[in-house]
């Protein structure tokens, strides 16, 4: 049990008494949403879990640490920014990836400029979304506007870092 | 262009609060092929997949690294599955309750009123708090270019969605990173989503939105 956990647990319980004083069919409508979400992420989940700890095993520690970890230096920033979005998969691979990284030595803010690039560019949802729904006339806006953000948030973070410490 | 798409869509907020007293009582457990839907979501293709690469990345450890390392893994592997998964499943539950309360629609009337750097922040709020997958995003997103917002707004939106959505965090980031990693990458990430409303504002292109095309407009 850590700090995280019991917020969570916290956030959801009082989320459950929100919305079971709103009535029964709100309760109803949210149960459905939970029990549709679970069978969407958990099975898949669980597997991918399992797949990236394998991978870990494989894939030498040292590598990654080398490509990602504070040997990099400011690269690992430039290499994680660039690994996001060619990881074409919804949160339950790039997370577990990310939490592969993680326990392989990867440095907190090549894992900012990781995640931050996966989330807003992963190949897949600019294909399925972004280019049927708005074209590409709005992807090149965004990636002229947004393509440094991974960056600039990798910085910061390791400017918080070196601030707190 | 415009007036067609603000009355279709106040048309489709006045439909839903006028149908809502009339909704037949939600009774999906009683549904047979809701519950075989359920299980074709949970365990397709999609599983299938994801088995057969952890079948693979297994018996390559096993091969590779000999069944002394294919036991250890499998064994910190599981509890990882086990420290993991029932937070997840806590996350999933809050997010599902927070999608039933959250008003869409005053969350699009809110952004597109909005100009100036106010509304970039209120972009980036409403993009934060955006409950559902891509799906709801990117039509919200597509909504808020139809009725004129501004490229900076839009940018904002999701970018802000993208990076800072807090079902995202709540569901991915903290369950599978840590509260402190989670808590570092919102603050690092916190001021960008403006910041990228103001550029994209400055860049000196054009942007051409893509029409909405209707199945009904081909007939």
């Amino acid at each position: 049990m850590n700090i995280g956990t019991i917020i969570m647990g916290a956030i959801c319980a009082g989320l459950i008494v929100v919305v079971l004083r709103r009535g029964r069919e709100p309760s109803l409508d949210a149960l459905e949403r939970w029990l549709e979400q679970f069978a969407y992420v958990i099975p898949q989940l669980a597997v991918a879990l399992l797949t990236a700890g394998f991978l870990a095993k494989l894939i030498p520690g040292e590598f990654i640490a080398g490509l990602l970890g504070p040997e990099a230096g400011w690269w690992a920033l430039i290499i994680g920014a660039v690994a996001g979005p060619i990881i074409p998969a919804g949160p339950i691979l790039a997370f577990s990836i990310a939490a592969l990284f993680e326990r392989a030595g990867a440095t907190p803010e090549a894992l900012v400029a990781f995640i931050t690039s996966w989330s807003l560019f992963t190949l897949h949802r600019v294909i399925t979304y972004e280019i049927p729904l708005l074209g590409l006339s709005f992807l090149r806006l965004r990636l002229l506007s947004v393509g440094l953000m991974p960056i600039c948030a990798g910085l910061i973070a390791a400017g918080i870092l070196r601030l707190i410490g | 262009m415009m007036a067609k798409i603000m009355t279709t869509i106040t048309a489709s907020i006045t439909t839903t609060t006028m149908a809502e007293p009339e909704a037949p009582p939600n009774t999906f457990w009683r549904n047979p092929r809701w519950w075989r839907a359920w299980a074709a979501a949970g365990f397709g293709p999609m599983f299938v997949v994801f088995c057969v690469l952890a079948l693979v990345s297994g018996a390559l450890v096993w091969h590779l690294k000999g069944p002394d390392v294919f036991w250890q893994a499998l064994q910190e592997d599981l509890a990882m599955v086990w420290q993991t998964v029932p937070r997840v499943v806590v996350a999933v539950g809050a997010a599902s309750i927070l999608w039933v309360l959250m008003p869409r629609e005053k969350l699009s009337a809110l952004v597109g009123r909005n100009a100036g750097v106010r509304g970039l922040i209120f972009a980036s709020m409403a993009g934060a708090v955006t409950p559902g997958g891509p799906t709801s995003a990117f039509a919200l997103l597509a909504m808020l270019g139809a009725v004129g917002a501004d490229r900076g707004t839009l940018v904002a939106y999701i970018s802000a969605w993208a990076t800072l959505g807090l079902q995202r965090i709540l569901i991915w980031d903290m369950p599978m990173m840590g509260f402190d990693f989670s808590a570092l990458r919102f603050a690092a990430t916190l001021p960008l989503p403006v910041c990228a409303g103001l550029l994209a504002r400055a860049l000196p292109i054009t942007l051409n939105l893509k029409e909405e095309r209707r199945l009904r407009d081909k007939l």
